[in-house]
């Protein structure tokens, strides 16, 4: 496998995107590359053994993705698993997927990077990604860069055999593990089917089976549809991410399934609380909840900073 | 070890901020007879969104801000207009008759036969779009003392209109706020979003409850409830409008406009780029006196009656104005 270009230095990548400055489009383009590279020879599952901490939507939420890193530790020294949603709607989705790509890359084995359902063409280019990487590089060839190697990003990860972590959820095609292995990934995400249903499909604590969703597409999950996959793939959880949770967790089915949202407030206007769920060598689980980094508080004068005139003063929104 | 600053809640009894404190999260304006209040706090815990879902029989949109609050008293005759999340989400259909479709799910049903035969059920039909005709929970006041007459807002034929010219004067705004009363992302199918904002100046106050539900590749909708209060004549005017189109035609008169690609992405995120662009298919107005002059006006009080016990404005009741040519 041909190595990064000389010129490209991952460790001096990694130092610049902490304090949260822009890489280079070559950069980018050479470090995406890469990076397909490595995600094209992972399984559809991927199999990680605990301790890892594993962290649900972010959202470009950058400042909280960095309160992360304070609070469950630095890579390499504690394992991430990322269960997808980096980008769209915050204000730092390019900053975010440049970091936790250039950690993939330089950690391979020490974090996993799993796919959500806004790791796609279509839907970045309605929530805010392709507009970011629009406004911040002049052109869309980096949002370019980072969805082509999405389509390389794995479905899902099993931890110590026993915890099953993807994205949105479960999907009726699917009972066994090894149909998840024979998914033809390396594509945009499709409108339906069991690649669709994994990033898409929601609990609901209400039913026993899979239910339609009103919307006409998608479908949500019971208690006896886990219970039945916890069963005959020998395991005894799910993780997953996808919805927004004020506590910043949920566990449902008598602790067979948790959703773990990892931005506090989401959009900068929710006040909810986020969490990273820690799996112990032991696979014990523990919710390390916290609250938005205090760095946003910038984020927030800035967005006031737009309203407001070039004199300084605010002007005032003579809405009718 | 103690430089770096960690933000973490070790609890869930430590919420953030109190959700208990509603006094404290609540802002007051005193203008004239009137009182403006507005209350913003964090989207509803697990336990109080699980408890409105029941009382209401439909799904609570995600970001759920029920705890959110604008409210317009008037204080000599207690007459007052609250906005709030549950009474906006109580108006949105329950019975799946208005449910709308997203843009794939003819190509998702037709495979889905294919492949998982059985699940045909769709649980709890409801219009997911969260689309609501919500335009405020009205109190009506009494005039007070024996022959005391309630007071309430009311259309017919005589009933003003908004002066929108004397709202383009650039007045001093003494009050300003805006409150996001709920939000969807309809799973990423576009969005369905209802707040409110407001402007106080010395002699009048505008207030805009705006409902904006963009279905990607389907339809774009707008319904606004506009409050505006003379604070001289102490008097209210409500007006209702209701504007959809198909999300292609917006998207047409976007690119028409001008605008690129980019640009008609970002436009299409934002309701007062494309509430005018939609056109009007709906509009009605009321208005209440509710100062001194409202014992004398007997024929404001009369025509009450023509709409019994309606406190909550449907657009039935409303006097409906022709859509404008």
């Amino acid at each position: 496998m041909p190595g990064l270009p000389p010129s490209v230095d991952l460790d001096e990548c990694i130092s610049r995107l902490y304090k949260k400055e822009l890489l280079a489009e070559s950069v980018i383009e050479a470090i995406c590359a890469k990076t397909k590279e490595l995600l094209m020879r992972e399984s559809n599952v991927v199999h990680v053994r605990a301790p890892v901490t594993v962290v649900g939507d972010i959202h470009g939420q950058f400042y909280d993705l960095i309160e992360i890193f304070r609070i469950g530790g630095y890579c390499p020294d504690t394992n991430y698993l990322f269960l997808g949603d980096y980008v769209d709607r915050g204000m730092f989705s390019v900053e975010t997927i440049s970091l936790l790509v250039c950690l993939k890359l330089r950690y391979p084995n020490r974090v996993h990077l799993i796919r959500g359902n806004h790791e796609s063409r279509g839907v970045t280019q309605s929530y805010g990604f392709y507009t970011e990487c629009s406004r911040k590089y002049g052109n869309a060839n980096v949002w370019h860069y980072f969805t082509d190697m999405f389509d390389f990003l794995t479905l899902s990860v099993v931890i110590n055999d026993q915890i099953f972590c993807v994205h949105g959820g479960l999907s009726p095609s699917i009972h066994s593990i090894d149909q998840i292995k024979v998914i033809d990934r390396f594509r945009e995400i499709p409108h339906e089917g069991p690649m669709a249903d994994l990033v898409w499909s929601d609990p609901d604590p209400d039913r026993d089976e899979f239910s339609l969703s009103p919307r006409g597409a998608g479908y949500t999950f019971g208690a006896q549809v886990v219970k039945k996959f916890l069963a005959v793939n020998n395991m005894n959880h799910i993780l997953r991410a996808h919805q927004l949770c004020q506590e910043g967790y949920q566990v449902l089915y008598d602790d067979r399934l948790s959703t773990v949202w990892s931005a506090p407030n989401y959009c900068y206007r929710c006040g909810n609380m986020a969490s990273v769920l820690e799996v112990s060598d032991t696979g014990e689980r523990f919710f390390n909840v916290f609250a938005a980094a205090p760095e946003n508080d910038a984020v927030k004068d800035q967005q006031m900073n737009q309203d407001k005139s070039a004199e300084g003063g605010a002007l005032p929104d003579y809405f009718l | 070890m103690t430089s770096v600053k960690i933000n973490h809640i070790s609890s869930l009894n430590e919420p953030y901020p109190s959700p208990s404190a509603l006094e404290a999260a609540t802002t007051t304006h005193v203008q004239g007879a009137f009182v403006i209040a507005t209350r913003k706090l964090p989207i509803l815990k697990s336990g109080p969104i699980d408890a409105m879902s029941v009382r209401l029989g439909i799904p609570i949109p995600e970001m759920i801000f029920g705890d959110n609050l604008v409210s317009i008293t008037h204080r000599p005759t207690g007459w007052s207009i609250e906005f709030n999340a549950e009474d906006a989400l109580e108006r949105v259909d329950k019975t799946g008759e208005k449910m709308l479709q997203v843009a794939y799910a003819g190509e998702w049903s037709s495979s889905r036969e294919k492949t998982s035969a059985g699940i045909s059920e769709v649980v709890k039909p409801f219009d997911w779009s969260y689309t609501t005709d919500y335009c405020g929970t009205e109190r009506p006041g009494s005039t007070g003392g024996a022959e005391g007459k309630e007071t309430k807002l009311h259309g017919d034929e005589n009933t003003p209109d908004i002066p929108i010219e004397l709202l383009k004067r650039r007045d001093p705004i003494l009050f300003a706020d805006e409150v996001v009363l709920y939000e969807s992302e309809l799973d990423d199918n576009g969005c369905s979003i209802v707040s409110v904002k407001l402007r106080v100046m010395e002699h009048r106050m505008l207030l805009l409850c705006r409902m904006f539900m963009r279905l990607d590749n389907v339809l774009v909708r707008v319904r606004d409830t506009r409050v505006y209060v003379d604070f001289d004549k102490e008097e209210v005017i409500r007006e209702y409008t209701e504007r959809e189109d198909k999300f292609e035609n917006v998207k047409t008169k976007l690119f028409m406009q001008g605008l690129k690609l980019d640009q008609v992405t970002i436009a299409l995120r934002d309701a007062n780029q494309v509430a005018p662009l939609l056109p009007l298919i709906k509009q009605g107005v009321e208005s209440v006196i509710l100062g001194p002059g409202v014992a004398t006006k007997t024929t404001t009080t009369t025509t009450t009656t023509r709409f019994p016990g309606q406190t909550q404005l449907t657009p039935q009741t409303q006097f409906v104005r022709p859509p404008p040519r």
